[in-house]
């Protein structure tokens, strides 16, 4: 059996690791109720957006704001943007993400963005090549996606995997195809009670311009979202992975506090023994 | 001084938008993570491509991409001076909404 002393100093480093874990899960809770009302925030700009947008009438099919590329340079593959976390400490979740991916994945038909360094690391040690890596963005505000819609413009469609956060203890891996991604975030708005027509409106510089930078603007807004949602799963899935470290830690914890007291009982009880041995051999007239 | 560039048709004025015998409009300006105006207003003045035009209560429906200016909302209690990079404005039946960053 180890000393008590030497069980002591396992129980503090225990007890260190569970004050790390139990600041790791606040952290985390705190960034969860902020990514919760960003993302609130941001469906509803959005929400507006798209209810003047679904009341333009210019063109049937969403065309991802494609003015400015020509159709001949539209590349004939889907593209795949994986959405992961940017370092560990996020459970297993981007595991789950890349195993979804892969199953329907084929490299002649396919090419993968990711953002996230833990996919990166993941698809390398899968063999899996990509075209581009972006980092996860730090911030929850304003985040520049202008560099992922060119390559989202670049080809003739996207699906983009996702996490998504169901709840604290829930979170979930989704699979979207862009322009329904937009439509389906514009399905929540109210429905256009009227139509907005050149006959009835003026635009400038002109209604193609407007559509097509509105165009443009949701796509910015739908992705910043997608990977808004992923960081709150991420942050989820964090939370869930320090709170059982935690409770792992708090156990092991008392075990060593158990063994401790056990050890230096263990002391107490052979000195005791070995005085009373002693009392005994005195009595008995022996020499000690 | 910012003028009206623009000769629009005004929209058949209501009665019900007259108030207390002043013209006033509702003016939200915002940003996916930000409101920087939101309330009542007289004028909205910005810069498109065409240059720099104001908005009144009862202008004619009109969407237009704002330039990199200062957007200035008059209001009663004075003017309200707004720095923006880009937007997109949307004025329908004196609700002007500013959408901004997009």
């Amino acid at each position: 059996m180890k000393r008590p002393n030497e069980i002591e100093r396992e129980e503090n480093a225990m007890g260190t690791l569970v004050e790390l874990t139990s600041v790791f899960e606040g952290i985390a809770s705190m960034r969860i109720a902020q990514i919760k009302n960003q993302v609130l925030k941001a469906t509803q700009f959005f929400d507006e957006l798209w209810g003047i947008y679904s009341q333009l009438r210019v063109d049937t099919s969403f065309r991802f704001g494609r003015s400015q590329v020509e159709e001949d340079e539209i590349v004939e593959k889907e593209l795949y943007i994986i959405i992961t976390a940017e370092g560990g400490f996020s459970g297993d979740i981007d595991q789950k993400l890349i195993h979804t991916m892969l199953q329907s994945y084929d490299k002649e038909k396919n090419d993968i963005i990711v953002i996230g360094h833990h996919g990166a690391v993941q698809l390398a040690q899968r063999g899996v090549s990509y075209q581009k890596y972006f980092k996860l963005p730090v911030k929850d505000q304003n985040i520049n996606v202008t560099p992922i819609i060119r390559y989202v413009q670049m080809y003739r469609s996207t699906t983009v995997f996702y996490q998504e956060y169901v709840s604290l203890m829930v979170q979930d891996v989704r699979r979207i195809a862009l322009s329904a991604a937009v439509q389906a975030k514009g399905q929540r708005s109210e429905s256009p009670d009227d139509i907005i027509t050149e006959a009835n409106y003026i635009f400038e510089p002109s209604t193609y311009d407007v559509v097509d930078h509105l165009e443009r603007s949701m796509l910015h807004i739908a992705v910043s979202q997608l990977i808004l949602d992923s960081k709150l799963a991420q942050y989820a899935s964090r939370f869930r992975a320090m709170t059982a470290s935690h409770e792992r830690a708090d156990e092991a914890k008392s075990d060593l506090h158990r063994l401790y007291n056990r050890a230096k009982r263990n002391i107490k009880d052979e000195r005791l023994k070995e005085i009373v041995n002693g009392i005994k051999k005195s009595k008995s007239g022996a020499i000690i | 001084m910012l003028e009206s560039t623009k000769s629009v048709p005004p929209a058949t004025p209501r009665s019900s938008d007259l108030r207390g015998g002043k013209d006033r409009m509702h003016v939200k300006v915002y940003a996916p993570f930000k409101t920087y105006y939101d309330g009542e207003a007289q004028s909205i003045s910005a810069l498109n491509e065409t240059g720099p035009f104001d908005i009144l209560p009862r202008h004619h429906n009109f969407m237009t991409l704002l330039s990199e200016c200062d957007i200035i909302v008059r209001t009663d209690k004075g003017d309200e001076k707004i720095t923006i990079n880009r937007g997109i404005m949307h004025v329908k039946k004196d609700r002007v909404i500013v959408f901004l960053d997009v």
